[in-house]
Parts: C-alpha cells; sequence; structure tokens
C-alpha cells in the first residue's frame, strides 16, 4: 500500500513537473509562466518529496525540512521573479478590490 | 525570543536528527548565539491563525494546481487585497507567502499603504474585459 501510494505522489510529481515546464516555452507573460512553474517546481518537486518520504521513512527528518525549504524557497523566489517583473506587469490595469482572505473562502 | 528558538531548535534537530545532550547543548547554544532582528512582536493568536491558514493552502494548492491541469486557466488579471490591521513584518512574509504558495494566485508587490498587489489566473474573462491579457494565438 506505501509502496503503491509512493508510486502514485512521484507518479504526480512528475507530472506536474513535465506539464508546469512545457508552459515556459509558450508565449505568455512572464508572471503567467511563473503560476505553472510553481505548481512544477514546488507542489510537484514537493510531491516527489513526500513519496520518497514513504519509501524511505527512517529519514524523516532530512525529507521534512527538504520539504520545509523546499515549499518556502520557491513561493519567495516565484515572489521576488513576480516582483522583478511589475514594471512589465503594469501594463496590466488592477480590476478587483477584495478583502483579505477572500480566495480562502 | 521563545519563538526564535523553536524555530532554529527545529532546523537544527532536523538537521543533524540526533537527540544526544552533546547535541541538544550545542544546538541551544548556536540558537542563542545567532542574531536575531528587532521585530514588532505579534499576538500568538494571530501567529497561530497564519500558521493554521498555511497548514490548510497545503491541499487548497494541490486542488489549485489539478483545476490548472484539467481545466486551462487562460487569463490573467491583476487584483488588489487588503492587508488586515496591524500586521507585524512577520505576519506580513507570512501572508505573501500563504498567497504564493497556491499556484493560481502571486504577490506582486506589498505596498506599504496596507495592500497587496496579487496577480492571478482565471478560467473565464473577468467582466472588466479591458483589465486583461488572452492567451496569445
Amino acid at each position: 500500500m506505501m509502496i503503491f501510494l509512493s508510486y502514485l505522489c512521484i507518479g504526480v510529481g512528475l507530472v506536474f513537473w513535465f506539464w508546469g515546464t512545457s508552459y515556459l516555452v509558450g508565449q505568455r507573460s512572464v508572471l503567467y509562466k511563473l503560476h505553472s512553474l510553481s505548481v512544477s517546481d514546488t507542489l510537484g518537486s514537493m510531491s516527489i518529496l513526500f513519496g520518497l518520504l514513504l519509501r524511505r521513512p527512517r529519514e524523516w527528518p532530512l525529507l521534512i525540512l527538504a520539504l520545509i525549504c523546499l515549499a518556502m524557497w520557491n513561493t519567495m523566489l516565484g515572489y521576488v521573479l513576480a516582483y522583478c517583473t511589475a514594471r512589465d506587469a503594469n501594463d496590466h490595469k488592477i480590476t478587483t478590490s477584495a478583502v483579505p482572505g477572500e480566495f480562502y473562502e | 525570543m521563545i519563538g526564535h528558538l523553536i524555530l532554529r531548535l527545529t532546523i537544527w534537530f532536523l538537521l543533524t536528527a540526533n537527540f544526544t545532550l552533546t547535541n541538544i547543548v550545542i544546538g541551544v547554544a548556536i540558537a542563542l548565539i545567532l542574531p536575531r532582528n528587532v521585530a514588532a512582536p505579534e499576538s500568538v493568536k494571530d501567529l497561530l491563525r497564519v500558521l493554521w491558514k498555511i497548514a490548510l493552502a497545503i491541499p487548497i494548492a494541490f486542488i489549485e494546481a489539478f483545476e490548472m491541469l484539467f481545466r486551462p486557466h487562460r487569463y490573467e488579471d491583476i487584483i488588489i487585497e487588503r492587508v488586515e490591521a496591524k500586521r507585524s513584518p512577520r505576519l506580513i512574509f507570512l501572508d505573501v507567502f500563504l498567497i504564493t504558495f497556491t499556484p493560481k494566485t502571486i504577490v506582486l508587490k506589498y505596498h506599504q499603504e496596507g495592500w497587496y498587489e496579487v496577480h492571478r489566473v482565471v478560467r473565464r474573462k473577468p467582466l472588466q474585459q479591458a483589465s486583461t491579457r488572452e492567451e496569445t494565438p
């Protein structure tokens, strides 16, 4: 069961990797590509690491640390890249006013 | 102070995976010696609430990823999200992390006036058509 789950997680991670990376060669804006990149880089890699965690539970401290580092660094680097392309993003216009936490309701 | 210590010791024990007395002493010493920034303290309740939101954001992020995978989100726009009142820099960092972690939304910029500029991808063209970019053919 554990082996099946670990392969499932690794498989999902690989699908995320290839799907997200495929958008990088498209014609869309950098910001648009960052969304699919966060699927492949962050979530795909986290899924693969979780699959490894199921296979090698003895190595949990390093794998948990790797998961935390991956989530933290990839997300914040995504923010930094988005910030750096903010000038380009000024071509957009602000559309909606949202209240805090609106996305998660 | 206690929060810093717990965070540093957690990272130390995850790195070393060793609970011998010597390692604990070294870990505590390093956690105390490392410099820390002087930031406005936030209430434990606020911190726990954000950490709970981050825990919830993990399954939400995967659900959003599958949505993007199976139902293409072709449109993009920028919205403004207001920062909750009296947020410390640490909580603002966690807010930015929380929004950016979910794949449909990325914080572009945090404005000191109290709002986040958030870029998002959506399935349908938003009502204000002039504000969005369509997929190039």
